[in-house]
């Protein structure tokens, strides 16, 4: 009995015990964090009767909100559905007049006037003209000019002025757009007026300055910051910045002060301009110095905001949060700082470094209005090359470019076809054609015949379509984009052209990972001739390559788009004169898009053995040793540019096994190293 | 059950020495003792978990329950919305301070009832549409309950139609929040602005530096960058199940569904019609439907009926037109069922314009070539169309689809604006994530030749070859681009040689100590690393040339952006045992190179060392094995590229 009375009572204290413990545990923890549990309802109260609340608008209230008219134009404000009359550009497009100036011409304003001229959508008609472009007056001539002839309300007009007008406008802008530089963020007529940059008194014309990017990571050391001084000064920081007090001056001389305005960019690897205006000089600066910008708080429009995804390239940041602005500098992701750095450098290339490039901007801007949903996408105005080099009337979509396979996830297409240039009398070239027919790439040959006399009248038997097409007997219509052409790559060949069926097979293989590059197999080098103070160029065998001849080449089909509709006519002109030009003019044309060499692929020497028959004037021929009257054609087209973009490689590609030490019989491209 | 048995038989073991009265006492003293423990621990701990039931039993309540608050007739009303207000003049950022996560915080005004003098209410307390925003508000991660450290204010007044409120009263209410000041900081969402007969673009409650994000903006009423446009939310997308259809081509090519068309523009309409026939569909309100059917989702055409929103589907382009607001709710049906909006109103700001880029999935015509419609649409090319399709989709689901969803890109648009180096990308907001997964952002995508001058670093990860090593060094300081030599001394057992020791060469040569003998510090981005192209060489690779080694590095500055070495080596898919293999056979093609003699760029360095995906850079220092497959994966997933064997 007491054996049993004190085991239960034992066991009743056992039991407690356990009890306390088990009660007591989740019941510290419960009450251990002070702040309201996690994952308990928080903040806004579940509603017990939510399910009874009202929608906030009574049915059928969003179905009919009342029917209005359509409505009457608001004084003064415009926009460009109201504003704008786009069935004047129905047709051909953009079509743009410019006013002749009056009076004599300031040299900012002549190279405007040229730029416009130069460019593809200029027409000396103002009655057939879609847009008609009013040059604002400078201050070098100071006389306002009196409301132009054909003015009608300010209506389809575009008053540009690249510098602030001087005087007052004598008239009302009515119904015009303005495109001007810096303009304030309050005035500003997004999708109507044009934002534009401000550009230095002696900004050049053509070309310009590249930028000065010389690599793409920031090099260990460079100052993290640059600060926008009065007069477009810069004032390097050090790495050591937070010595300098906000109101963007230094009381410490730490960098070095530059004392001449604009003479040298800042080299450091964030800029900081203030919002004031005076300030938007340094943008530029800091923009072709690849100086990430950092706007503080900006009272301006940055230029061409309608269509540059600026957070690409700048940040636009609150002055009022210095301490928050310069962490978040100092700890921004490398990542982010290569990408913004590279995107200032192809944004500085693309739209501002020249003043042609700028007018171009703004017509194209206005040009992608007109079109809709034509227009280019964003990702063209983006990404390199730009909306100026990527012709949106080439195709609706990205992936149909040579640029940007990459960001769409897409490859070129796996086919070619051949495109021979031929036209002297004879046999057909049936040689090259079966080796081409041979290719298991080929899609189809196009033979472009391009003589008085009448192409022969049998063609070999070939296992894919041969076409022949009638050219106008001009060379630069070899670069025609011609609708037969129905695969994304184009061999380009002579018909004096020699190649085996492996060499156009590998060389295939290799467009297909370069599809922006033209791959060929001759190739020319171009030099600067201290000499004759000039450039020239030569068929000589160097280390060096920069172009490739067009007689056997392979490139996108899109660069005849861009050959006959971008160029300017006068350089066309210019390679239909002087045959051989049309190949510097081609290479010159790919090297200005993509800033990169050719690509060249193995040649057999057997084929320069085999000598052509005499060239026949200005007909086709192999054009092997450029002859020294066209040596002068390089320096027109350099001038035609505006600069030089032919870049030089120093390196070939060959198939992986090429002349290694294995059997012949494991080589994929064996013939390439026949003796 | 078995621990009690346990202590069961050493519980009697331990007390027999003490008498029973003892016992007795003693384990009365323990009770009490043990007791006051938990007593203490119960009023210790007891009032939180009190407060917080008590919370809880504060969310369960009705809505009829909210404090009622008079407004006296005299009470100041906000100024009129200032136009000129931009981000960096009325909004007052100093409230946001630094916040490491780069957040906003937003707090919630209270619900309160406001009746004016009369005591009659000024509006309906909160609609459910705007109960369910605040809660979307209140769950999210912008959330916080003090009002103290917040950078935004939503109040609680509902104010998404304006219609269903009285616009002097309601000013009066906003203006005595507790934090008004101006009503800066504030954000105030509205989806149906104006009232008849002039029906104003944006909110006609004076609401003065109050951000607002509305619903219907026109040019003239949105303050660029410092409003937010809004979409019209549809109460459709929560009723109605309607599944995706895939992009193609449909039955109908144009269709306008809206009832409450202006005559002038159904006539428009209705000439179109007639040119195009069966290709184009302008349906109209159904007058003759039995009892019980509800008007909104049935259209007619003359007497034929259609289910909507079901018939949107049919068409490819679907006319958005403006009524009396410029933001309609059938925008959001239409792009819900794929179908591409035509918009036509003159200076409407689309829903997210600045950062949605609404070319990609709608067409805007003006309204004075309303009759030209048809032809712009027929340019454009079918491919574009059903890309229009799916981004038009894409938007809905991401943006238009719920109310939260409407709420949380209202809130990001303005973080963004806040913080602005931790924005969201343009691709982030309008690639539909098919297109995300697909595509590669080359992180070094500028087309740029670097100049030779820079030279290049040669590292060489070494553990104690010292002989092999010198040769290495020897034969690499051969090479004229060599700017540095960088040794990686893995061994921390072992001293490297005396400085005298080393071979005497032209550039400068540094040795770094590790502090673990692991094989990622091959890749580390070292400090001492000046030039942006490496190379990387082991220790026993002497047999290359300092010609092939320059020429390497001449081939690495036309394709900085790859990695360019040596010995190359292939992967395959080997379908016997259905994995990958690896293959070191002389094959026609390379996908890797072998680092033990490589030239690349230093970002990949800092990509290998901070950014490798999962766990691979564990994996490897912890098998000694496989850096090289490690480095070509890290460098072809991120640029897209193949290697160059040299």
């Amino acid at each position: 009995m007491q054996s049993w009375r004190r085991k239960s009572l034992w066991l009743a204290l056992l039991a407690s015990w356990i009890l306390v413990l088990l009660g007591l545990f989740p019941l510290l923890r419960l009450a251990v964090p002070t702040s309201p549990r996690a994952g308990a309802p928080r903040g806004w109260p579940r509603w017990l009767d939510a399910e009874l609340l009202q929608s906030f608008a009574k049915p059928g209230e969003l179905l009919e909100d009342g029917p209005r008219p359509p409505q009457a134009l608001r004084g003064g404000s415009c926009n460009w559905g109201a504003c704008f009359d786009t069935s004047k550009c129905r047709g051909g497009g953009l079509k743009v007049f410019v006013y002749p100036a009056a009076g004599p011409v300031s040299e900012t304003r002549r190279r405007i006037l040229a730029s416009v001229e130069g460019s593809r959508y200029h027409t000396l008609s103002a009655a057939e003209a879609c847009l008609l472009l009013l040059l604002s007056p400078d201050t070098s001539t100071g006389e306002c000019d009196p409301v132009p002839p054909q003015w009608d309300g300010g209506r389809n007009h575009l008053v540009l002025s690249l510098h602030p007008a001087p005087c007052p406008r004598t008239f009302q802008l009515g119904q015009a757009m303005v495109a001007e530089a810096s303009p304030t963020v309050d005035t500003f007529r997004p999708g109507f007026d044009v934002a534009l940059p401000l550009l230095p008194e002696a900004h050049p014309l053509r070309g310009g300055a590249p930028g000065q990017l010389r690599q793409h990571s920031p090099r260990p050391g460079v100052a993290l910051l640059a600060l926008a001084e009065d007069g477009g000064r810069w004032h390097v920081a050090g790495t050591d910045f937070s010595a300098c007090p906000w109101d963007g001056r230094c009381e410490q001389d730490r960098g070095p002060k530059q004392t001449h305005p604009g003479a040298t960019l800042p080299n450091a690897t964030f800029c900081l301009i203030p919002g004031r205006s005076p300030d938007v000089l340094h943008f530029l600066q800091a923009l072709q110095a690849g100086c990430i910008p950092v706007l503080l708080s900006p009272r301006w429009e940055l230029p061409f905001s309608e269509v540059i995804d600026w957070t690409k390239a700048a940040i636009v940041a609150d002055e009022r949060l210095p301490l928050q602005v310069l962490t978040a500098l100092q700890e921004m992701p490398l990542t982010r700082v290569l990408a913004l750095r590279q995107q200032t450098q192809f944004l500085w290339d693309a739209y501002f470094s020249s003043v042609e490039k700028v007018v171009h901007t703004t017509l194209e801007i206005i040009q992608d209005r007109i079109f809709g949903p034509s227009a280019h996408p964003s990702l063209l105005w983006n990404r390199p090359p730009g909306a100026i080099l990527a012709l949106p009337t080439f195709s609706p979509s990205p992936s149909d470019f040579p640029f940007y396979h990459l960001q769409q996830g897409s490859r070129p297409l796996g086919r070619f076809s051949a495109l021979i240039w031929g036209g002297a009398p004879g046999q057909p070239p049936l040689k090259l054609i079966q080796a081409v027919a041979g290719s298991q790439h080929c899609a189809q040959i196009l033979v472009l015949w391009s003589s008085e006399k009448p192409p022969p009248t049998r063609w070999p038997k070939t296992a894919v379509p041969l076409t022949v097409i009638d050219g106008h007997r001009k060379v630069s219509d070899r670069f025609f984009p011609y609708s037969a052409i129905s695969t994304d790559a184009i061999l380009s060949l002579d018909a004096h052209s020699s190649l085996s069926t492996s060499e156009v097979d590998f060389a295939f293989v290799v467009w297909q990972s370069f599809p922006e590059r033209m791959v060929g197999f001759l190739t020319w080098s171009h030099f600067w001739d201290e000499a004759r103070g000039g450039w020239g160029y030569t068929a000589k065998r160097t280390n060096e390559f920069s172009m490739v001849l067009t007689s056997a080449a392979f490139y996108h089909r899109y660069y005849h788009t861009l050959f006959t509709h971008s160029l300017p006519k006068a350089l066309r002109t210019l390679a239909d004169e002087a045959p051989t030009c049309v190949d510097v003019l081609m290479n010159f044309l790919v090297a200005s898009v993509t800033k990169l060499p050719p690509i060249k692929v193995p040649y057999g020497m057997w084929h320069q053995e085999a000598r052509p028959p005499p060239l026949e004037p200005g007909g086709p021929g192999l054009r092997q040793e450029p002859q020294p009257a066209a040596q002068n054609c390089i320096n027109q087209m350099a001038a035609g540019f505006g600069h030089m973009p032919l870049v030089s490689s120093r390196l070939r590609l060959d198939p992986v096994l090429f002349k290694d030490p294995v059997s012949v019989l494991r080589k994929k491209y064996r013939s390439l190293e026949k003796p | 059950m078995c621990a009690s048995v346990k202590y069961n038989i050493r519980g009697p073991a331990l007390i027999p020495r003490m008498k029973t009265k003892h016992r007795i006492y003693y384990i009365t003293l323990f009770s009490i003792v043990l007791l006051g423990l938990i007593a203490t621990g119960m009023f210790q701990f007891w009032p939180h978990s009190i407060e917080s039931s008590s919370d809880w039993s504060v969310q369960k309540r009705s809505i009829r329950d909210v404090p009622v608050v008079r407004l006296p007739a005299d009470s100041p009303v906000p100024e009129r919305g200032d136009l000129s207000c931009r981000m960096h003049t009325c909004f007052d950022v100093y409230r946001c301070g630094f916040n490491p996560k780069n957040k906003i915080k937003v707090y919630i005004y209270s619900l309160k009832k406001y009746v004016d003098d009369a005591g009659v209410p000024v509006s309906s307390t909160i609609s459910q549409e705007y109960n369910e925003l605040l809660t979307a508000v209140a769950d999210s991660d912008y959330y916080t309950e003090d009002i103290a450290r917040a950078c935004l204010f939503i109040p609680s007044i509902d104010l998404l139609n304006q219609n269903a409120l009285r616009v002097k009263e309601t000013a009066q209410a906003l203006a005595q929040l507790s934090r008004w000041d101006r009503g800066t900081n504030h954000l105030l969402f509205n989806m149906l602005p104006g009232g008849p007969p002039d029906y104003n673009t944006a909110l006609d409650v004076p609401r003065d530096r109050a951000l607002l994000a509305g619903g219907g903006f026109s040019t003239w009423t949105y303050r660029q960058g410092y409003d937010v446009s809004i979409p019209v939310y549809s109460p459709l997308s929560a009723e109605v199940d309607l599944p995706e259809k895939g992009p193609g081509p449909r039955r109908y090519f144009l269709l306008s569904s809206q009832m409450a068309l202006h005559p002038e523009y159904r006539e428009e309409l209705a000439a179109l019609q007639a040119r195009h026939g069966e290709a184009a569909l302008v349906l109209d309100k159904c007058t003759n439907l039995s009892e019980g059917i509800p008007a909104a989702r049935k259209r007619c055409h003359k007497h034929q009926v259609f289910d909507y929103p079901q018939v949107l589907q049919e068409a490819t382009f679907c006319v958005v037109l403006r009524g009396a607001r410029l933001g309609q709710a059938v925008l959001s049906d239409v792009l819900r069922a794929g179908c591409i909006p035509v918009i036509i109103a003159d200076s409407y700001i689309l829903p997210f314009s600045e950062v949605l880029d609404w070319k990609r999935a709608s067409v805007a015509v003006p309204e004075e070539k309303m009759s030209d419609v048809y032809s712009i649409l027929q340019s454009i090319p079918q491919r574009q169309i059903e890309e229009m399709q799916r981004q038009a989709r894409w938007f809905w689901e991401a943006y238009f689809q719920s109310i939260k969803a409407i709420a949380l890109a209202t809130l990001q648009i303005i973080n963004d604006r806040i913080y602005p180096y931790a924005a969201i990308s343009y691709e982030d907001w309008n690639d539909p994530p098919s297109v995300k997964w697909g595509s590669v952002s080359n992180p070094l995508f500028l087309p740029l030749i670097p100049p030779q001058s820079q030279g290049f670093t040669a590292i060489v990860l070494t553990y104690d070859r010292v002989e092999s090593l010198f040769r290495v060094i020897t034969e690499v300081s051969k090479v004229p681009s060599l700017s540095k030599l960088l040794v990686v001394w893995n061994n921390q057992n072992k001293n490297p040689p005396e400085d005298s020791l080393w071979p005497k060469i032209r550039v400068p040569l540094k040795v770094v100590r590790t502090a673990e003998n692991k094989l990622s510090n091959r890749f580390f981005p070292y400090d001492e690393i000046e030039t942006e192209a490496v190379l990387a060489i082991d220790d026993d690779i002497i047999m290359l040339t300092s010609d092939e080694l320059q020429f390497g590095y001449e081939v690495w500055r036309e394709f900085p952006d790859r990695l360019v070495g040596y010995p190359g080596r292939l992967h395959l898919w080997d379908h016997e045992m259905s994995k990958w293999k690896y293959e070191s056979e002389w094959t026609n093609e390379v996908s890797m190179v072998l680092t033990g003699a490589a030239f690349y760029h230093k970002y990949f360095n800092y990509l290998y060392t901070y950014k490798m995906p999962g766990d691979i850079k564990n994996w490897v220092d912890a098998h000694m094995n496989c850096e090289d497959i490690a480095m070509n994966f890290l460098v072809a997933n991120v640029t897209g590229k193949a290697v160059i064997k040299v």
